[in-house]
């Protein structure tokens, strides 16, 4: 058997004494620095390269969320095993005059079998009395060997449906997630799901919300008969996850219903149908409502996700509410015609958030997010329709 | 309807965590389109909402002033206003060009009756190509010597009321009157054409994030409330310090001075904030009541009483920051002799069981040594000697600073041991809203410009408040008008104000806090 260098919580604790000691006594110009520590954000990279980005995102989050990043490097394929850790500081650049404020980096870097020892060495690291959120980028987040090691510590999973490998599949196993975190019985705590993919789409539903804002429009929003959602494809790969988010949520808050066919595929588009209460004409009247989720041709280098989303009431008094990109520096163009009232039309901004600030937007909420609970099991109830 | 505080919209698409509410489409009317405050605050702080998708599709501006523009013109004026001015600058072209569709000047005199008449059609027009539904924001920010004129035409004109359901707000900068009776005669003005819920008396501070966030500091935390009364307290100090002279606003100064600039409106919010009851509700009337409670239950000044109860100052030639600045009576628009204070320290008893025997020190003053405004709550100093080298005296008591501006902020200030020596030092425990939420604070009028809209009063002042407020100053006023001449100025630009001041403080055993 091999000799492995072994490192352990204590030496690991031991470094990052010392690290605050060396930052104290370095520290110019007579400034203090400040320690502080939020939350333990466990952070788990598959190869160095995305070991580098999220580095570079927990340091982004000094800012606004000081916390204790465990970066798990895990790399169960690579030799020779052994388990390596550093420590850092993660300090934000300070104005003169104004105390540095720091947080602070443990990384292991774990290659070969020992890398499923990795849990054990994250708990006994743990800042005490702080949340515990884990965050495992990549296309499996599932069917990681941390999370069921960690899910009677953590208080938040992140994950990106962007990145997911089987949207179909993969937002059943959401759902599921969301449904029964699996939290050990009789705990307290709920485990909160937080979807980086969900959280892109806030402006969008911001946007789209404001339409309704506005007294003699709302009653439109219970007359609607045809959604249209355009989604920029990644590449090659068609990913229709935003607009199977936004369909849930637009069928969560307006309370419309899948037919037993709810959903019909040709080629690349997929449309969904449902039913709404109608308006006007008795209790048990139904009305038919359409969501059609295609892809739309974009100029090279536009970003990947939602370009366009419309609603329409084509019924009696004729209703068009669209928000769509303008440009791929971050505009959008919304505009609102409605039978009886002069067009409205603007032009916005909603340049597409950095990775850094989409997670500062997830950590910012402390409890589970109705919301996004309501959108995704009404989105997985669509996906089921495409197997 | 007047207004639609009472039926807020239940757009369903609004459920959930993170989508917060914009209000109705709607045109604001600002009076003064041409002034100071256009350029500066108001106009930047529009843009900045709608940079940030606050606003609504067909929000519209008009400004109303006298000077030759047309809307090209005054386009031009405020795109240049808000490149100077906004914190997201450059503008943008693409967003600019859009917002400004929505920016229409209108050329008239306050006086000229005809100039309503035609407002009222432009409206009307501005709400049939832009659909935004009778909903208005007439913004006072003119001189206010023309607040009465305004208002009187407004409602001469019809223009106090919405046509097709929906709501009229007026916002009135301060100064909100000069003393208790011209209050009272503003107030009477302003409410035959309007009723209270359609008026948002603007003070700025209200605005500010600490300033709100003093509020949630109280009433969210269970570990501050228990020893926020005479008990565990000594005393306060509530201090608003600029670095600033009067500028070019020497001829308004002149005729106000610091009680009636500062104190009568920021200082005085952020007494009540500090020293009211926890309200029944976070809402308008809830919070305004405790805060007018407050104001009742403080041992009005008499007259008599000035020289003992306050200090004035005026500064005279000095420095501040290092460069030369000159006497207050040497600005353009101040009389040589002016008798105007531009300095004012104050004490305050609330005669309530909360706070009774505890005094509130108010100061505030220009041409200070650096721009700060804080509220301190400085704590009773323990009851014995305990650690044999350290006589109890010169153990610093607790103090909980909560700094207003710049660098918003709140501070706990305890002793605690040296290492290795028997020594006892004060150290503090910060929170720095930059650090902790990374993120930049709105400007005060984004947030107000907001509320406003969406016919949130709570951070406006209501009527009661500023009559109570100004009942409790203007006996001040009358004193000090009552007495011998000061013998200004007693105070030198780039200092803590006069001696006096400190003196004053120092009779008590007290001192002002080092800021």
């Amino acid at each position: 058997m091999n000799t492995l260098p072994f490192v352990d919580s204590a030496t690991i604790e031991g470094e990052l004494q010392r690290l605050w000691q060396e930052t104290a006594e370095t520290a110019t110009g007579g400034e203090a620095v400040t320690r502080a520590l939020t939350l333990n954000l466990i952070a788990r990279a598959t190869d160095l390269a995305m070991a580098e980005r999220i580095g570079a995102v927990a340091r982004e989050l000094v800012t606004s969320h000081p916390n204790r990043t465990l970066l798990a490097i895990c790399r169960p394929e690579e030799t020779p095993p052994r388990i390596e850790a550093w420590v850092q500081a993660n300090c934000l650049l300070s104005a003169p005059g104004v105390p540095q404020v720091c947080g602070e980096q443990i990384s292991i870097d774990a290659r070969g079998p020992v890398s499923a020892q990795i849990a054990s060495l994250i708990l006994a690291l743990l800042a005490p009395d702080l949340p515990v959120v884990l965050w495992l980028p990549g296309p499996a987040p599932f069917d990681d060997p941390l999370l069921p090691r960690l899910r009677g510590v953590i208080d938040r999973l992140i994950i990106d449906s962007r990145d997911l490998a089987e949207p179909a599949g993969d937002l059943r196993r959401m759902a599921a997630f969301d449904r029964d975190p699996g939290t050990p019985p009789g705990g307290a705590r709920r485990i909160a799901l937080s979807d980086l993919g969900w959280a892109a789409l806030t402006p969008w539903r911001e946007l789209t919300a404001q339409f309704f804002d506005t007294r003699p429009l709302l009653p439109h929003l219970r007359r609607l008969d045809q959604v249209d959602i355009g989604y920029v494809p990644d590449g090659e790969r068609l990913n229709p996850m935003p607009g199977l988010l936004i369909a849930g949520w637009l069928a969560a808050c307006l309370d419309w219903t899948p037919l037993e066919e709810a959903v019909s595929v040709e080629g690349a588009t997929l449309r969904l149908h449902l039913r709404r209460p109608a308006v006007g004409v008795g209790p048990r009247a139904i009305r038919l409502v359409t969501i059609i989720i295609a892809p739309v041709s974009a100029a090279a280098g536009a970003a990947p996700g939602l370009a366009s989303l419309r609603l329409r009431a084509l019924d009696g008094v004729s209703a068009d509410f669209h928000v769509q990109r303008a440009d791929e520096q971050g505009h959008i163009l919304t505009s609102a015609e409605v039978a009886g009232h002069p067009p409205v039309r603007r032009l916005t901004r909603c340049v597409t958030p950095s990775l850094a600030e989409v997670m500062a937007a997830e950590l910012r909420l402390l409890s589970r997010d109705a919301m996004f609970s309501a959108a995704l099991q009404r989105a997985a109830r669509f996906a089921a329709g495409l197997t | 309807m007047s207004d639609s505080v009472a039926t807020p919209l239940e757009n369903p698409l609004r459920a959930g965590l993170r989508l917060w509410r914009t209000p109705e489409p709607c045109i604001v009317v600002i009076f003064g389109a041409s002034g100071d405050l256009t350029s500066r605050k108001l106009v930047p702080a529009l843009y900045n909402l709608a940079r940030e998708r606050r606003l609504p599709g067909g929000f519209s501006v008009v400004g109303f002033a006298r000077r030759e523009w047309d809307d090209a013109a005054f386009r031009q004026v405020l795109l240049e206003a808000v490149n100077a001015n906004s914190r997201a600058r450059p503008v943008e072209a693409a967003l600019w060009a859009s917002f400004a569709e929505g920016i229409f000047y209108h050329r008239a005199s306050f006086d000229d009756p005809a100039g309503y008449a035609r407002l009222a059609e432009r409206l009307a027009a501005i709400d049939a190509a832009r659909d935004t539904g009778g909903n208005r924001v007439f913004y006072l920010a003119t001189p206010p010597e023309a607040y009465p004129e305004i208002v009187a035409q407004l409602g001469a004109h019809g223009l106090n009321r919405s046509p097709g359901g929906g709501w009229t707000r007026i916002i009135i900068e301060k100064p909100f009157g000069r003393d208790l009776e011209s209050a009272r005669d503003l107030n009477r003005r302003v409410l035959a054409v309007f009723d209270e819920r359609q008026v948002y008396r603007i003070d700025h501070y209200l605005g500010k994030e600490t300033v709100q966030n003093l509020l949630v500091f109280r009433f969210a935390n269970g570990i501050f409330e228990p020893i926020w009364n005479r008990r565990y307290v000594d005393h306060a100090q509530i201090t608003v310090a600029e670095s600033l002279g009067v500028e070019d606003r020497g001829g308004y100064y002149d005729r106000a001075g610091a009680l009636r600039d500062m104190i009568q409106n920021h200082l005085t919010q952020l007494l009540t904030l500090t020293a009211m009851e926890p309200p029944v509700a976070y809402d308008a009337d809830a919070v305004r009541d405790e805060k007018v409670k407050v104001l009742r239950a403080i041992r009005p000044i008499a007259p008599a009483e000035v020289e003992r109860l306050t200090v004035r100052g005026q500064y005279g030639p000095g420095s501040v920051s290092g460069r030369p600045m000159r006497g207050y009576r040497d600005e353009r628009g101040v009389a040589p002799d002016s008798q105007t204070e531009t300095y004012v320290a104050l004490k305050f008893f609330i005669e309530n069981w909360r706070w009774a025997g505890v005094p509130f020190y108010l100061r505030s003053g220009k041409a200070l040594p650096r721009r700060v405004s804080e509220i301190a709550i400085l704590f009773r100093r323990v009851p014995t000697l305990l650690f044999a080298d350290t006589p109890v005296n010169e153990i610093e008591p607790n103090v909980l600073a909560i700094r207003i501006q710049p660098d918003e902020g709140i501070t706990l200030k305890f002793s605690s041991k040296v290492p290795g020596q028997a020594q006892i030092r004060p150290v503090t425990m910060d929170f720095r809203y930059g650090t902790s939420f990374g993120v930049a604070s709105p400007e005060a009028y984004e947030r107000l410009l907001l509320d406003c809209m969406l016919g949130d009063s709570t951070l406006f002042t209501r009527r009661d408040e500023v009559e109570a407020s100004w009942a409790l100053l203007t006996p001040i006023l009358e004193g000090w008008a009552a007495g011998p001449p000061q013998d200004f100025p007693n105070y030198e630009a780039g200092a803590w104000g006069p001696a006096a001041a400190d003196a004053f403080i120092a009779r008590d055993g007290r001192a002002w806090r080092r800021l």
